[in-house]
C-alpha cells in the first residue's frame, strides 16, 4: 500500500507542477514589394513583385533550466522548420541545445526575422535570395536564416552588472553540395529532397564568442567573432569555412550595427579545368575562392511613429568562376539604402526603402521596397 | 542618369531625416508606449520601464512583450531570464529583476478584467 502510494506521488504532477509549464506565442508576417525602377526586365536578375514572409513560434518554459522551441516559417520556398529544439541549461554558464536550429553565428541572425530587423531586405552578407543579381553571385555569404541540425553548447558569464561575456560552440551537420560543385548549394542544403542529415558523415562545427559592455544604463556595446568549418561534398572533400566579426553600439537611442563576414570555398577542378573555367589557373593548388562581405547600419527613432536607418553594404566575391559566368575574378557590389519604418498602429509598421546598388560587373541599379510588417 | 539621379536622391533624403532628427531631438524616442501613459506610472516604474525599452528593443520590437497576453508574474520571470541569456544581450541579473518590476506593474494594469488597461504599444 505504502510503495503504491509512493508511485502514485511520483508519477502524479501536482497542481502547482501542472501550472509551472509556461508557452508563449509569437510570430510575424512581411509582405514585400520589390520594384526596380532603373530596368524594364528586372524579373531576369531578381524576384521583383510580391514576397511573403511569415513565422510562428511556440517557445514552453517547463522549468527555468528546461525549455523547447518550435518555429515554422514561410517564405519563398513554402513552408519549412526554422526551430525545433530543446534548451538544458545547467547554469548560466552552461546550456546545451538539441535539436534543429539556427547556430550562433554573427549579429543579424538572430533578428532574421522580417518584424525583428527595421530594413525591408537583408545586409548583403546574409541575403537569401532578395538580392539583385542572386544568381550570378549564388547569394551571399552567409544566407541568414542559416537552420542545421545539431548540438550547441552555449553560455553567458556576467562579470559584475556591466561586463557580459558569451560563448558557443556547435557540431551540426553542415552545408551541402555536388561532388562537382563550384559552390555550396543553398537549395540543398536546407531542402528535405535529399533527407535533413548530413551528406558526407563529416559534421561540421562552429563557434561564437562575444563581449558586451554596459556603459551606462543606456549606453553599451557588444563585439564578437564567430567561425565554422566543414565539407560540404558527399566525397567530404570540399572544404568551406566562414569567419566574422560583428559590432553592435547603442548610444541612448542611437543604434550602430557593423558585421564583416568571410566565406573560403573549395570547387571541383574537374578533369579538364579549362572547359570548366573561364579563366585560366596560374596557380592550380589555388581551387576556392572567398566572398566577403560587410554592413553598417545607423537606426535612430525621429518620432514615436517614424524611425529611420541608413545602411551601407557590400560584397565581394574573388577566384576563378565558372566558364558561363558574367562575373569577374574580382567582382564586388555596394549598397546604399535609406529607409523608414511607420508605425501604423501596435504591432503593424508601414516599412519603405530605397536603395542605390553599384556593380562592378553589370550596369547600376535603383530599387524601391515598400511592406507591410505585423508581429504579435 | 538615373544612377545619378537615384544617388543624389539617395543623399538628399539621408539630409533631410538628420536634419529632421536634429529639430525634432529623439534621444528617448524607443519606448514602445505612449510618453503620456508611462508618464502616469510611479516614479520607480517609469525607470524600469526605460531599461525595458532599451534592453529589450536590441533583438525585436516592443510590441512583442507588450502585446504578449501574460498576467503570471512566474511567468515573466522564466521569459526575461530566457531572454537575458540570450548572446549580447546586455541585461545582468540586475537589470532582469528591474525589468520584471515594469513587467509585473504592466501585467497587473492589463490582466483581463482591469479597468486601467494602459495597452497602446507604439512599437
Amino acid at each position: 500500500m505504502r510503495g503504491w502510494l509512493l508511485a502514485l506521488a511520483l508519477l502524479a504532477p501536482t497542481s502547482a507542477q501542472a501550472f509551472e509549464i509556461e508557452r508563449n506565442f509569437a510570430g510575424s508576417a512581411q509582405l514585400d514589394y520589390l520594384m526596380v525602377p532603373s530596368t524594364i526586365e528586372a524579373r531576369g536578375f531578381t524576384f521583383d513583385g510580391f514576397t511573403t514572409e511569415l513565422a510562428v513560434k511556440v517557445a514552453v518554459d517547463f522549468t527555468e533550466n528546461f525549455s523547447a522551441n518550435v518555429k515554422i516559417c514561410y517564405g519563398c520556398h513554402g513552408f519549412e522548420t526554422d526551430m525545433a529544439f530543446v534548451d538544458m541549461r545547467v547554469a548560466d554558464q552552461l546550456n546545451f541545445r538539441v535539436g534543429r536550429m539556427n547556430p550562433s553565428f554573427g549579429d543579424f541572425p538572430l533578428r532574421h526575422d522580417p518584424a525583428n530587423h527595421r530594413a525591408n531586405s537583408k545586409p548583403l552578407p546574409y541575403d537569401m535570395g532578395r538580392m539583385l543579381r542572386l544568381r550570378e553571385w549564388n547569394m551571399s555569404v552567409l544566407p541568414a536564416p542559416y537552420v542545421d541540425n545539431g548540438l550547441e553548447a552555449n553560455g553567458t558569464q556576467w562579470f559584475g552588472d556591466d561586463v557580459q561575456l558569451d560563448y558557443a560552440a556547435y557540431i551540426m551537420s553542415g552545408f551541402k553540395g555536388q561532388n562537382d560543385a563550384l559552390d555550396l548549394d543553398f537549395i540543398q542544403s536546407r531542402s528535405g529532397s535529399l533527407y535533413y542529415v548530413d551528406n558526407n558523415s563529416q559534421p561540421a562545427f562552429g563557434g561564437r564568442a562575444a563581449l558586451t559592455v554596459n556603459f551606462s544604463d543606456y549606453t553599451s556595446g557588444t563585439l564578437g567573432a564567430s567561425g565554422m568549418y566543414g565539407h560540404y561534398d558527399p566525397a567530404g572533400e570540399l572544404e568551406y569555412f566562414v569567419l566574422g566579426l560583428d559590432l553592435y553600439l547603442r548610444i541612448d537611442a542611437l543604434v550602430i550595427r557593423a558585421e564583416y563576414l568571410l566565406r573560403r570555398t573549395e570547387y571541383a577542378l574537374g578533369s579538364d579545368p579549362s572547359s570548366r573555367f573561364r579563366y585560366a589557373f596560374e596557380d592550380p593548388g589555388r581551387n576556392f575562392f572567398i566572398k566577403d562581405g560587410f554592413y553598417a547600419e545607423l537606426e535612430y527613432p525621429f518620432a514615436e511613429w517614424l524611425e529611420g536607418y541608413y545602411r551601407f553594404d557590400g560584397m565581394r566575391r574573388t577566384g576563378n568562376v565558372a566558364r558561363t559566368s558574367p562575373l569577374s575574378k574580382t567582382s564586388g557590389i555596394l549598397r546604399h539604402t535609406l529607409g523608414a519604418n511607420i508605425v501604423v498602429q501596435p504591432g503593424l509598421r508601414l516599412k519603405v526603402s530605397m536603395e542605390h546598388w553599384d556593380f562592378s560587373d553589370f550596369d547600376d541599379e535603383f530599387a524601391i521596397h515598400t511592406g507591410i510588417t505585423a508581429n504579435f | 542618369m538615373t544612377t545619378k539621379f537615384s544617388r543624389y536622391a539617395l543623399w538628399a533624403l539621408l539630409a533631410l531625416g538628420l536634419g529632421l532628427g536634429c529639430v525634432t531631438g529623439g534621444s528617448s524616442r524607443r519606448g514602445g508606449l505612449p510618453p503620456s501613459t508611462v508618464a502616469a506610472y510611479p516614479q520607480p516604474v517609469q525607470a524600469a520601464y526605460k531599461l525595458f525599452a532599451v534592453k529589450c528593443s536590441r533583438c525585436h520590437t516592443l510590441s512583442r512583450p507588450l502585446n504578449a497576453a501574460i498576467y503570471d508574474y512566474a511567468h515573466w520571470a522564466n521569459y526575461v531570464t530566457r531572454m537575458r541569456r540570450h548572446s549580447g544581450s546586455g541585461i545582468s541579473p540586475a537589470d532582469g529583476e528591474e525589468i520584471l518590476v515594469f513587467l509585473n506593474y504592466y501585467a497587473d494594469q492589463n490582466a483581463p478584467g482591469t479597468k486601467t488597461a494602459t495597452t497602446g504599444a507604439q512599437q
